[in-house]
This record gives structure tokens, C-alpha cells and sequence, in this order.
């Protein structure tokens, strides 16, 4: 019963998109807005089917309906609640349904808030939308179907895969890389709309430039959770390892950056635009390229899904929506080529293009490095691999160069810079750096890489934190405001420049816990008897006892646990532990992270012998690793400041931003802009 | 000149969807075994009615060796393709199972339930021999030659075909080199 619902309303569902689609279409040509309502709630409905199957499915995980196929392989009658409805995401079937959902979710969100507006964009638009909505509902009707029956019905599954019951981290995880990956249709769809209509001027990037920035939050989120998830969870005490799957979520982050710096330039001086296409149809194919890789099995990873018949399905979309959206930007090249101005040397305007210059580079890096085993296969036929090693070394000086781009980059002004300004503005950051390095030095440290990292992080966090206070003196001057209020007004009238600048800090935090945690931690294993000690990094750990039996809230999963003093500079007690489940061969490491601001002492059990209560111990004392996660909240909060609605835009609307008066003389919009662009962008936002 | 940006879509497009094509064509068990070429990892274990099995034993004829768990769905299919197998090879072939993750009471009324196999089925109780297979989760199976070398590794339910392809194959073999 419950099952052929689900698959009615996905059957339902690819019909209602394939609809949409014609009918967005026919209604643009014809400008037929009866057709376009009917569109519109063919779009709603397809995601009010998606959320349905989706129910569905979670009903049939909580009530262990093993007649599904889908049930049967990922629970068991002793599998948690908790566990049984994130299981929705914990395979492949489930998670395309949940994908459909998140997917139809942002059409129909995107379409509804803008019902009333682009009479020509959104149209196609919302065709591009439904047409890669039917593709997911169709993979769910042809060979992803999450409801499909296996008899006869069996009594008891295996449960979840092991290492996604581990931690609660992965109810969290997957839901926010979705929600980027998806919601980074809506500026591919806003992108080809441009294209098809010819209306490649700053309409549509206006129009996405919050439609890229939520996702963009998402993405950065779920690549930040997904690294706490791998430090919390696998045991190795790292948090990266340059798995293609890993890759796979950064690659569409990269472009989607560059794309975010690059609309900039393209929504201000009209230039840029060919790139700025390019990038969202770069973005957007590179999500689906790593869909591919993560469900095709294809390349091998930790993170790969059993594999199945929806590879070719995948290549198949790749395929088109490369050649059609790839065509379409060559079909439109004389339209996007003409408005271009050749920008100073030194100016804004040439760090964008330097950021968007090494952010391509580091992609084509870590796509490279990514396909390369494949490709030597394909030619040779011998198996390689590319490791961790290769990554650091190809990426670590272009992040670095980025890193320097992002303090010089605000510190530029728009058009062309003189030696003076560049000299007043740079001086001071400069000096910074440069004690943070010797202080470093005289620390300790050594190595190239996290010392550069120092600096040019100083360097950056001096620079943004000068533009601050230079504003808000400025604010304080001429409005006689004490200083935190002037500060904060000035933020929050200039939300995009200020948001983006706590962006930036936020990375330059994480660059620096990265470096350090990378370079500077220790570890040590040792073999102990039960009273035995062991030393590392300024901490002493004495074993106790191991203890042995089943967790309390799923029998069915064994738990092994040694018990450990400790005493450093952090104190206490720890149990660190293997989890045998029935699922997996190999037994689950549960490792124990004291985490203090400075380092976190991280304490896995590598293996035991419950004879003689023996257990070999596996400690690392990793600095500054909890700030990779803080820098990334960081991230998070200046993004979402930086796309905050401001109530008093839609008042000050008619008044047309004069001149380039002291910031926080214009409310709406900090930074002056032709004429034509701010009016543009000014009615989209309301 | 005009025209040929229009190449531009075909530079792109064609060598990634080669690349990304021949990933199908890789062996779909892609997680490969070290095992290959080498002698089968030495055990001595019980079976479900009592008896002792060593692997020293199961030299002389090619064997399959099958994890499997009555939890597992699709060690169903399976079952009936190795029921399907032992009644065509008879005794040339050996089939023995392993049980994975589950208990004796669990296998037995799987087996109650979808036939009553003609071969021993091995219990594991620490896991130990999947462990020194890499067997990642069941169904898995490895065909071992006679001289009790590893041969193949199945990755997911065995079905006639792939059956008839290995171990007939080794069956042909067996029977050539006798006749040379």
C-alpha cells in the first residue's frame, strides 16, 4: 500500500515535470500566462509528490517494512528512530529521493518568489528547472526505484551502514551538501535563461546572486560538517584526505566562489560575462559529474554507494547538459562579448580576475588529480592512484596565493590604483604579517607552507579590520555616532561588503588552524596492560579497564571500550571504543576528542585482546583543530549577514544613489554602481 | 572562423564522456582482491551440523566459497543459483558457505525456508575468515582453483552465468590439462 503510493506519486511526479517543462516553454514563446500559472503549480505539486515519496519512505524505515527492497538492505527491527529516518539519505535510492525533494523544493521556492516578476527569465528558468526535475524522477521511476518489493519478505535487515550510525554528525551532513548542490540549479537555470533570451546583462545575476550565496552557505556548511564527521568518526585524527568523493563537493564550491567574485565585476562593470556563464554552467555540471562519481562507482572511495544501472543515466545528463548549455554560450558569444573594458593592472577589478584565475586552477588541480587514475587506466590500463600528498602539494601554493588576494583584493580600489593609496593601505597589514611570521619563527615553527599561512592571514585580518575602522571613524565623524554604533551601522547598511569581509576572516581563521593542526601535531601508538602509561605531547594517559557489551539503544551492536586517565593540559577520563556491527566486518572506531581552544587530544583504540585486557592505543595531540570548525561557522554567519533582507531598502528604493558620498550616507547599496545595474538590481530584492 | 567555436562544444564534451564511459567498463567488482593468484588464507572451522573443515580440505576440486546471511536479500536469488549449481556439477565442484554476521538458528531457517542446500555451511563466529578475504559484505564469493589458489572474486550475488563462466571454465581447463 504504503509503497505503491510512493511510486504513484514519483510516476506522478516525472509526468507533472515533464509538463512543466513543455508548458514553461510554450508559455515563453507564446508569452501565454495562463500557461505559465499552470507551470508554476505544476512545479509546486511535483515537489508536494517528492515530499509524499519521501514520507513515504520514512514511514517504511520506521515501521522496518522489509517488503522494500530499500528497507531490507539499510535497517534492522533494532535500528534507532533517529537512525531510521536519516537512513532516507543513507543509500542511494533514498537519497535521490531526497534529492527530488530538495530539488523541487528550490524550483518551487525560487518560481513562487518571483511569480510576479522576469515575465521573460523566468519562463525558461523555470523550464530548465523542471527539465532537470525529471530527470531525477525519472532515475527514481527507471532504475533507481527506492520502492521496489523483494519477496519473499525477510525478518530481520542488517541495518544502516555502520559508519553513518555512528555519529548524530550525519543527520547533518549529507541534508547540507544536498541543499548546496541542488539549490546551485537555480543560477544554472537563471544563467541559460539569460542565454536563451539574450538578455546577458545584469538582470539575471541581480536575480542570483542570493540564489548562489544560500547554496553557496549550504555547501560551505556541509563540506565543513562533512570534515568534522570524518575527524569525529573514522579514527585517523584528520579531517581531509583528498577522497574523490570529498573532491567531488569541493569542486562545485570552487567554481561557485569564483562564480560569486566574478557576477561582481559582471553585475558592476559589465565585463566578464562570457566567464561568469561559463562558471555557472561549470558549476552546475560538476555537480552532477559528482553525483556520478559518488553513485556510479566509477572511482573508489569510502564514500561511495553500492553501485548500479543510474551511472549511464548520470553520464547521459552530463553529456546533455554540457553540450546544450556549452552550445548555448557559443550560439550567444557575440552577445556577451563588446561591453568588456579593459581594467587597470593594478586595480579591483585585476584581483577578481586573479581570484577567478587561481580558483579555476585550483579546479582543474583537483579535477585532474581526481580523474587522472581513470584516465591512466583508460590508457595504460594500470591502476594508480593520486594521494593526499599530490593535493597538498599542487593546491597549497595556489590557496596561498588566494589567501594574499583576498586582503589586496578590498584594499584595491575599483577602476585603477595609485602608489600612494596602495602604500598607505598596505604598509601597516604588511608589518603584521611579517611579526606574525618571526613571532611563528621564534615559536618554533618551521616549514614554508603554515608560515606563509601566518602572515598572509595577518595580513588579511589587519587589512579588513583597517577598512573597518577607517569606515566607521569616517561614520563616527559625520554623523557623531559613538564608535560601536557607527561600526555597527555601517555593517549593516553595507551588508554584502561587510559580510563578505567576516567571510574572509572566517577563512583566513581556518587557513590558519588547517596549516597548524596539519603541520605542527604529534602522535604516538603504544601497546598498554591495564595501569600501564603512555606519554605524548605534554599529556600523560594511564589505561584502566576495558569494558565490553551491547549499546544500550541498539543490542544488536557490541561495544568495546578502554578506559583512560589522562593529565596535560587538559584533564580527566576518556573511554575510547570499537563497535562491532552486524552490518560491517571490520569493527567501527568510536574515537574519544577532548577538545580544549588551543588542541584537541584525540585518542583512538586501534585494537584489544580481551584475554588479557591489552588494547593498543592510538593518541594524537592535534592543535587548533576547533578552530576549523569555528572559522567555518564564521563563514557561515558573514554569509547569511551578508544576504540578510534589509527592511529599509524597499523606502529608500526611489532614491537614486547620487554620488560617492562617505559609506552610510546610502543605504542600499555601498558601493557606487552604473546607473542602469542598480536600478536592475534594486527591484529584484524586495 | 564562426564556425569553428562551434568545435568548442565537442572539445569539451567528447573526451569527458570517454573518460568518464570507460569507468563502466572496468571490472564492475570494483574493489579488487589482493587475493587473486595467492594460496586461500588458512582456517579450520565448524559447520553448521558439527563437522570440522579445514583448507587443507577442500583441495582437489575447484571450490566456491560463498559469505552469505539470511538477513541478506539478495543471498536469496542466490541461494537458488547455487542450489542450481551443485545439482549440475555435482561432486566436481565444491560449494561451501560461510556464514556472515548472523547466528545458526538464523541460517537454518533460511535454509529451511528456501532449500535445504547439499553443501556445509561454515560458521564464523569472530568474523576472522571474512576478515582475512576482505569480504566486505555478503553475498560475496571467491572461486579457488584446485591447487587451492584464488581465481575470482564475486562482489555481490553469484548467478548462473557467472557460475557457469568460472567454474566451467576451470572444470575445461582441469579436463585439458589431463589430456595433454
Amino acid at each position: 500500500m504504503l509503497p505503491d503510493l510512493g511510486h504513484a506519486a514519483i510516476v506522478a511526479g516525472l509526468a507533472l515535470s515533464v509538463y512543466a517543462t513543455v508548458a514553461f516553454v510554450i508559455a515563453a514563446r507564446r508569452r501565454d500566462s495562463a500557461m505559465l500559472a499552470s507551470a508554476r503549480r505544476a512545479v509546486y505539486v511535483s515537489c508536494g509528490l517528492a515530499a509524499l515519496a519521501a514520507a513515504a519512505m520514512v514511514v517504511l524505515l520506521l515501521t522496518h517494512d522489509f517488503s522494500v527492497l530499500y528497507v531490507a538492505r539499510n535497517n534492522a527491527t533494532t535500528t534507532p528512530p533517529f537512525f531510521s529516518v536519516i537512513s532516507l539519505w543513507a543509500a542511494l535510492e533514498g537519497s535521490i529521493l531526497f534529492w527530488t525533494l530538495l530539488l523541487t523544493g528550490w524550483a518551487s521556492l525560487v518560481i513562487w518568489r518571483n511569480r510576479h516578476r522576469h515575465a521573460v527569465l523566468l519562463p525558461w528558468a523555470g523550464a530548465t528547472l523542471a527539465a532537470i526535475s525529471t530527470f531525477f524522477f525519472a532515475v527514481m521511476t527507471w532504475p533507481g526505484n527506492p520502492f521496489t518489493r523483494v519477496t519473499p519478505v525477510a525478518t530481520e535487515g542488517p541495518g544502516p551502514n555502520a559508519l553513518l550510525q555512528n555519529h548524530p554528525f550525519m543527520a547533518l551532513h549529507p541534508p547540507l551538501l544536498y541543499l548546496g548542490y541542488t539549490g546551485l540549479a537555480v543560477p544554472f537555470a537563471f544563467g541559460v535563461a539569460a542565454l536563451i533570451t539574450r538578455r546577458t546583462d545584469e538582470e539575471w545575476l541581480g536575480i542570483v546572486r542570493r540564489w548562489t550565496l544560500i547554496p553557496w552557505i549550504f555547501l560551505t556548511l556541509g563540506i565543513t560538517a562533512g570534515a568534522w564527521w570524518s575527524y569525529a568518526v573514522l579514527g585517523w585524527g584528520g579531517y581531509w584526505g583528498w577522497d574523490p568523493v570529498e573532491n567531488a563537493a569541493l569542486l562545485p564550491w570552487l567554481t561557485a566562489t569564483a562564480f560569486i567574485h566574478s557576477s561582481m565585476v559582471a553585475e558592476r562593470r559589465g565585463s566578464l560575462r562570457i566567464w561568469t556563464s561559463a562558471l555557472v554552467i561549470a558549476t552546475f555540471t560538476l555537480t552532477l559529474l559528482g553525483t556520478f562519481l559518488t553513485r556510479s562507482g566509477v572511482i573508489e572511495s569510502v564514500h561511495s554507494f553500492t553501485e548500479s544501472a543510474i551511472g549511464p543515466w548520470f553520464l547521459a545528463a552530463i553529456a546533455i547538459s554540457l553540450t546544450g548549455s556549452l552550445g548555448l554560450l557559443v550560439w550567444r558569444l557575440p552577445d556577451l562579448v563588446g561591453s568588456e573594458r579593459p581594467a587597470a593592472a593594478v586595480s579591483r577589478e585585476s584581483a577578481f580576475l586573479f581570484n577567478n584565475v587561481l580558483f579555476l586552477g585550483i579546479t582543474f588541480g583537483v579535477l585532474f588529480g581526481t580523474l587522472y587514475p581513470l584516465a591512466v587506466q583508460a590508457v595504460s590500463g594500470d591502476t594508480v592512484s593520486v594521494g593526499a600528498p599530490w593535493f597538498n602539494l599542487v593546491n597549497a601554493p595556489l590557496f596561498l596565493l588566494l589567501l594574499f588576494l583576498m586582503g589586496v583584493g578590498p584594499a584595491l580600489p575599483w577602476g585603477a590604483a595609485s602608489w600612494g593609496s596602495i602604500r598607505d593601505r598596505l604598509g601597516l597589514p604588511v608589518i603584521a604579517g611579517v611579526v606574525g611570521v618571526v613571532i611563528a619563527l621564534a615559536a618554533g615553527m618551521r616549514g614554508p607552507a603554515p608560515l606563509a599561512t601566518i602572515g598572509f592571514a595577518l595580513f588579511v585580518v589587519t587589512i579588513l579590520g583597517d577598512e573597518l575602522i577607517r569606515g566607521t571613524r569616517s561614520r563616527a565623524r559625520s554623523r557623531g555616532e559613538a564608535p560601536p554604533l557607527a561600526a555597527w551601522r555601517l555593517a549593516t547598511r553595507n551588508r554584502r561588503r561587510y559580510g563578505g569581509y567576516l567571510v574572509h576572516a572566517g577563512i583566513c581563521v581556518m587557513a590558519v588552524a588547517i596549516a597548524i593542526s596539519a603541520t605542527q601535531g604529534q602522535d604516538a601508538t603504544a601497546t598498554l596492560r591495564p595501569g600501564q602509561t603512555m606519554q605524548v605531547g605534554g599529556y600523560t594517559l594511564t589505561y584502566q579497564r576495558l569494558v565490553q557489551g551491547p549499546l544500550p539503544d541498539d543490542p544488536q551492536v557490541m561495544e568495546t571500550r578502554a578506559e583512560v586517565a589522562f593529565s596535560g593540559r587538559q584533564s580527566g577520563r576518556l573511554a575510547t571504543a570499537l563497535r562491532n556491527y552486524p552490518s560491517s566486518t571490520t569493527p567501527i572506531a568510536t574515537p574519544s576528542v577532548q577538545t580544549s581552544l588551543g588542541e584537541d587530544l584525540y585518542v583512538t583504540l586501534q585494537s584489544y585482546d580481551p584475554a588479557t585486557s591489552t588494547v593498543t592505543l592510538h593518541v594524537l595531540v592535534n592543535p587548533l583543530v576547533v578552530w576549523i570548525w569555528i572559522g567555518g561557522a564564521v563563514v557561515g554567519i558573514g554569509a547569511v549577514f551578508a544576504i540578510w533582507p534589509d527592511r529599509r531598502r524597499v523606502a529608500v528604493a526611489v532614491r537614486a544613489p547620487a554620488s560617492d558620498a562617505p559609506e552610510g550616507t546610502r543605504v542600499r547599496r555601498p558601493e557606487p554602481m552604473p546607473e542602469a545595474a542598480a536600478t536592475a538590481v534594486r527591484v529584484e530584492e524586495a | 572562423m564562426r564556425a569553428l567555436r562551434w568545435l568548442l562544444v565537442p572539445i569539451v564534451v567528447v573526451p569527458v564522456v570517454l573518460l568518464l564511459l570507460h569507468g563502466f567498463s572496468r571490472d564492475p567488482a570494483a574493489i579488487p582482491s589482493a587475493l587473486i593468484g595467492k594460496p586461500m588464507p588458512s582456517f579450520s572451522l565448524v559447520t553448521l551440523d558439527g563437522r570440522t573443515v579445514t583448507a587443507v580440505k577442500l583441495r582437489g576440486r575447484p571450490v566456491v566459497l560463498n559469505f552469505w546471511a539470511s538477513w541478506c536479500p539478495s543471498c536469496v536469488d542466490e541461494h537458488a543459483a547455487l542450489l542450481d549449481a551443485a545439482q549440475r556439477y555435482g561432486t566436481s565442484v565444491l560449494i561451501v558457505g560461510v556464514l556472515y554476521q548472523d547466528t545458526p538458528d538464523g541460517a537454518r531457517s533460511f535454509e529451511a525456508r528456501y532449500g535445504e542446500p547439499s553443501w556445509p555451511t561454515l560458521l564464523d563466529p569472530n568474523g576472522s575468515l571474512a576478515i582475512d578475504f576482505g569480504v566486505s559484505g555478503p553475498p560475496e564469493s571467491y572461486v579457488i582453483d584446485a591447487n587451492g589458489i584464488v581465481r575470482y572474486k564475486q562482489f555481490g550475488p553469484l548467478t548462473e552465468q557467472v557460475i557457469a563462466d568460472q567454474v566451467g571454465r576451470m572444470l575445461g581447463s582441469a579436463t585439458a590439462g589431463r589430456g595433454d
